[in-house]
């Protein structure tokens, strides 16, 4: 194979060979090779020599040469001249110059920032990994707070990396493939479909299942993880805290099975819980008290060893009544029977007892291992959940619950148990950067050592009167937030005395009116900016709402230093190798294509602040002297890329090197992949910190007529029903649910041909999935075209795939298709657009993390004409 | 259930990780009466205090905390919220260099050197997603 030297891209006579750089299809970003020949790509495929992928990629990374070389991408800056937007209001685009285009952003964004410079709105796609922190430095530079994913986080992140950075101290969490005997996934396709380090999961996951690792996968849909599963279990949608819950109980007071000596060392659960549902806590110290069994008294947590320690009782310390956290949850877990468990969520009472069973025997509980001569905790059993578990009204207690299973047997970051992505690394062997290693916060819970931003998950911040158009200031717990689009925006704003409005919005890709919720609410807030510019790839029906359209580069046409960085992302956990992989340019832009971080270098030296910019790169990206970016100093981005290398691995490794390497990659240890028995860290068991949150919230909300739901702040999870389990609507007998297609990516691969052709040889990517019997209980046929109905009368169109693989209560729709723009005429009209059935307000989302609740209770009925 | 968590891991058989990097230490100008400081602010931080540059002299044997105290008392109560929480730590996402390096602890001392020590503090975008 034949590797590029410097490559300019004025191709040389019978050019050929491979050019190491970053897929950008998901954000997965495996590694990648491109096989560039006199100037153009003709394939891509992964990069073995890359820890990300190994040399894997899916039908989606294969297939990126289709979207780049895609004749309808836009080439040139476009205005609109159509001042009505709308939903179905031509733009009337008009090609202008750069010139042109960057005076007009420019004189906007002066304004703006000359008024108050929280009236800009910043927005990328999370599908675009490299565009967090170019858009993120511009956003703090400018010196608004205001910065949103589109639908990424409020549909899959608000819960799912919450909990895994309170209780994993990462992003995400995944059975340790190399050694778990046994794993359990909750509406999660981790390492058979899309998703975080996607390519490298799925070679560890398929080398499990050779291995002989039993999984079972507990989800409404037979998909991808349970069709190669061991045993596939279907519950109602959004019931997966009552499945995990009623398991927790058998293990804990069927079988009396937990790993007592982990519970002591590493969780919560010894510390004194008094009647109201808080820490009993040392008068003075203020630190929670624990039973010292050896003493006979309450003492600081600590000052006691673990093994001391009482997780069970009933106590009085200063003629308060008190119970270890763990006693409380004992108790607490009794109402959660089998047969409870089955009436709720439709999994019978006896395969709720298999299922308990067969996890705590195959825990080993008490096991150790020598994995690279290092004695270990061996506890080859994991419990994992996504996005299908925790995009629900109880979204908190669903992804808690799921994760209590692996705590209450220690299968929490040891040896074949559930591992968070790379919570600690010891650094590069010869730089020590890139280090980070979770820590003791308040009351000895665990801090993340790394996060993609800085709204920690532990602990959390205090809840004020909201200066943040997300209102994250006030439910504090929530990342990402719909607020910023959903129907009630308004009024939230002028109960809470947000002092101004959106006014400019910086797009970078993402399709909101697609991606979030139901059109009509996100088209009306979008129509209220006065001014909206997008770096895209293609027109949307987002573009309708958009003043300037920017041409951007695609990722074959696109450099960024940092591809895989956070590692808590999407860098694979378990055993291997640390690997830093960048992503360069292979092809010229097209037109008057211009990557978008160089554009927002000049917009900020033409606003004038480029020195804010460069400082917030500084602070972005660790840099240190040398190589901290200096003044106002005109960087290009190619040079701020290559001071972030150096820094992080030397002044010979900079910007040319990894050009030239692809990356850089390290050996990881095995204190740092099994990293929990070196890091004297707990996590809470009892989410005691809930309770006061919520508590302060109510404070500051319900004087000003805002009810906060406090069973949802209660300190141990809980069954609490969606909107659509309390429907009783009649003919509203199925609950819809959207899942991860395999050949796409949420809203944006539709327009891709080769995944379009693989998508309507699927027969189920762009249909609706309904139970064969229920469908033939009501006459429906295969292949019939239907109306869908939500609660409240919204409606979608599309054509049924019967299947005996689907729960039958759940009707099942794949990505996020039903395209209707021109500007995507591959993708327009396939498919159904499932998110225009769901409601965008606080009563559809979780009062806690503000994640959405994803499933709708729907009618079917049929169209009166094919679709 | 017999095996203990604190007794399965020896912490003395692995090697330690490198530690993490620190301030480096000034040159101490030992003869000077005070510590010259230039706080450039950036981002939201100037826009909102109106100021994007401030020169202090502080005492010898000031910290960082002194700093951030004496500009709360120059730029109000909308810089102090900003920068730090009710029990006076510093904030997550805003993030203040001394000489170029991080600080996280407010209680880290300043030393007086012949030139300005320079301090740079910006508030980064606490939130992500995805």
């Amino acid at each position: 194979m034949n590797m590029f030297s410097p490559h300019p891209f004025k191709p040389a006579a019978q050019e050929d060979g491979w050019l190491p750089s970053s897929c950008a299809l998901c954000y997965g970003t495996c590694s990648i090779l491109a096989h560039r020949v006199d100037g153009t790509v003709i394939k891509i495929e992964g990069n073995p020599d890359s820890a990300v992928g190994k040399g894997r990629l899916c039908g989606k990374g294969v297939s990126g040469i289709m979207t780049h070389y895609d004749p309808n991408r836009v080439r040139y800056p476009m205005r609109r001249t159509n001042p009505k937007k709308g939903l179905y209001e031509d733009p009337g685009w008009k090609r202008i110059s750069w010139t042109e285009a960057l005076d007009e952003i420019a004189e906007v964004l002066r304004k703006v920032r000359a008024d108050d410079p929280r009236k800009l709105v910043v927005q990328r796609t999370t599908t675009v990994t490299a565009s967090r922190v170019p858009l993120h430095a511009f956003a703090s530079a400018f010196g608004t707070p205001n910065f949103s994913v589109s639908g990424g986080g409020q549909h899959c992140g608000n819960g799912a990396h919450l909990i895994s950075g309170i209780m994993h101290a990462s992003w995400s969490i995944v059975p340790d493939f190399e050694y778990c005997n046994y794993a359990i996934f909750f509406g999660a396709s981790k390492g058979h479909s899309a998703g975080h380090a996607s390519c490298s999961n799925m070679g560890k996951a398929a080398d499990a299942r050779v291995r002989g690792m039993k999984m079972v996968v507990v989800d409404p849909l037979c998909n991808f993880a349970a069709a190669k599963a061991t045993e596939w279990v279907p519950l109602r949608v959004g019931t997966d805290a009552a499945l995990a819950l009623g398991m927790c109980n058998v293990m804990v007071n069927e079988l009396g099975v937990y790993d007592g000596p982990y519970l002591q060392a590493k969780t919560n659960a010894p510390y004194l819980i008094g009647p109201d549902k808080l820490y009993v806590r040392h008068p003075q110290s203020k630190m929670p008290l624990v039973w010292d069994r050896r003493s006979g008294s309450a003492r600081p947590y600590n000052d006691v060893p673990a093994a001391d320690m009482a997780l069970e009782g009933e106590f009085t310390v200063d003629r308060v009544p008190c119970r270890p956290a763990f006693h409380c949850l004992r108790e607490h877990l009794r109402k959660f029977s089998p047969d409870w468990t089955e009436n709720t969520s439709g999994v019978p009472a006896a395969t709720v007892r298999r299922l308990a069973s067969e996890f705590a025997t195959e825990a080993r509980i008490g096991s150790t291992i020598v994995v690279d001569g290092v004695t270990l905790p061996y506890r080859p059993v994991a419990a994992i959940a996504f996005r299908g578990a925790q995009g629900h009204k109880n979204s908190v207690y669903n992804f808690y619950a799921v994760d209590l299973l692996n705590h209450l047997v220690g299968a929490a970051d040891v040896v074949g148990g559930c591992l968070g992505f790379n919570p600690t690394s010891h650094g590069h062997p010869e730089t020590g950067k890139v280090r980070y290693i979770p820590t003791a916060g308040p009351d000895g819970l665990m801090v993340v050592g790394s996060w993609m931003g800085y709204h920690y998950p532990y602990p959390p911040p205090e809840p004020r009167l909201p200066k943040n158009l997300g209102l994250q200031d006030l439910l504090v717990i929530g990342m990402t937030s719909p607020f910023l689009d959903s129907a009630d925006r308004e009024e939230m704003w002028e109960k809470f005395d947000v002092p101004y409005r959106p006014e400019v919005m910086i797009n970078f890709g993402a399709n909101l009116v697609m991606s979030i919720a139901n059109k009509d609410a996100v088209a009306e807030s979008l129509s209220k900016y006065k001014f909206i510019v997008s770096f895209d790839l293609f027109l949307t029906e987002t573009s309708n709402f958009v003043d300037i359209i920017l041409p951007d580069c695609s990722y074959l046409q696109s450099l960024d230093a940092r591809s895989n960085f956070p590692f808590i992302f999407s860098l694979p956990g378990g055993l291997g190798e640390w690997c830093w992989p960048i992503r360069q340019p292979v092809l010229p832009p097209d037109g008057e294509q211009r990557q978008f971080a160089e554009v927002l270098l000049e917009l900020a030296d033409r606003v004038g602040f480029r020195a804010d910019l460069n400082a917030a790169y500084n602070a972005w990206l660790n840099l240190e002297p040398p190589y901290r970016l200096t003044g106002d100093t005109r960087y290009s981005y190619e040079e701020i890329s290559d001071r972030e290398l150096k820094n992080n691995f030397g002044a010979e490794r900079g910007l040319e090197w990894f050009k030239q390497n692809g990356l850089i990659k390290w050996k990881k240890k095995p204190e740092e992949v099994y990293w929990r028995p070196f890091v004297d860290v707990r996590v809470p068991i009892y989410w005691e910190f809930l309770k006061p949150i919520g508590d302060k919230i109510a404070a500051i909300a319900e004087p000003r007529g805002f009810k906060i739901p406090l069973e949802y702040y209660d300190p141990l999870p809980d069954f609490l029903p969606c909107r659509s389990h309390c429907c009783n609507k009649k003919g509203f007998d199925f609950y819809g649910f959207y899942y991860r297609d395999v050949v796409h990516t949420n809203s944006f691969t539709m327009e891709n041909p080769w995944l379009d052709e693989a998508a309507r040889l699927d027969p189920f990517s762009y249909t609706i999935a309904i139970n064969r019997t229920e469908a033939a209980k009501r006459g429906f046929t295969d292949g019939q075209g239907v109306w869908v109905e939500s609660e409240s009368g919204r409606k979608v169109k599309g054509r049924l795939k019967l299947t005996e693989c689907i729960h039958p209560e759940g009707l099942g729709f794949a990505a996020m298709c039903g395209h209707w723009t021109d500007g995507q005429p591959v993708a327009k009209g396939k498919g159904v657009f499932y998110n225009d059935l769901l409601e965008l307000d606080f009563e559809h989302m979780s009062p806690v993390n503000i994640n959405l609740d994803l499933c709708v209770k729907v009618r079917v009925t049929p169209a009166e004409e094919s679709p | 259930m017999n095996i203990r968590w604190d007794a399965v891991v020896d912490s003395t058989a692995v090697e330690s990780p490198r530690a993490p990097p620190v301030l480096p230490q000034p040159i101490v100008d030992r003869n000077s009466a005070g510590i010259s400081v230039r706080v450039r602010l950036f981002g939201a931080l100037a826009a909102l205090s109106c100021q994007q540059s401030v020169e202090l002299m502080l005492p010898v044997g000031a910290l960082v905390a002194d700093v951030i105290a004496i500009l709360g008392e120059r730029l109000g109560e909308i810089f102090s919220a900003q920068v730090v929480d009710a029990s006076g730590v510093k904030r997550r996402y805003c993030r203040l260099f001394v000489a170029g390096y991080p600080v996280e602890n407010l209680q880290t001392p300043l030393y007086p050197t012949s030139d300005l020590t320079e301090i740079d503090i910006i508030l980064l975008i606490a939130l992500e997603g995805g």
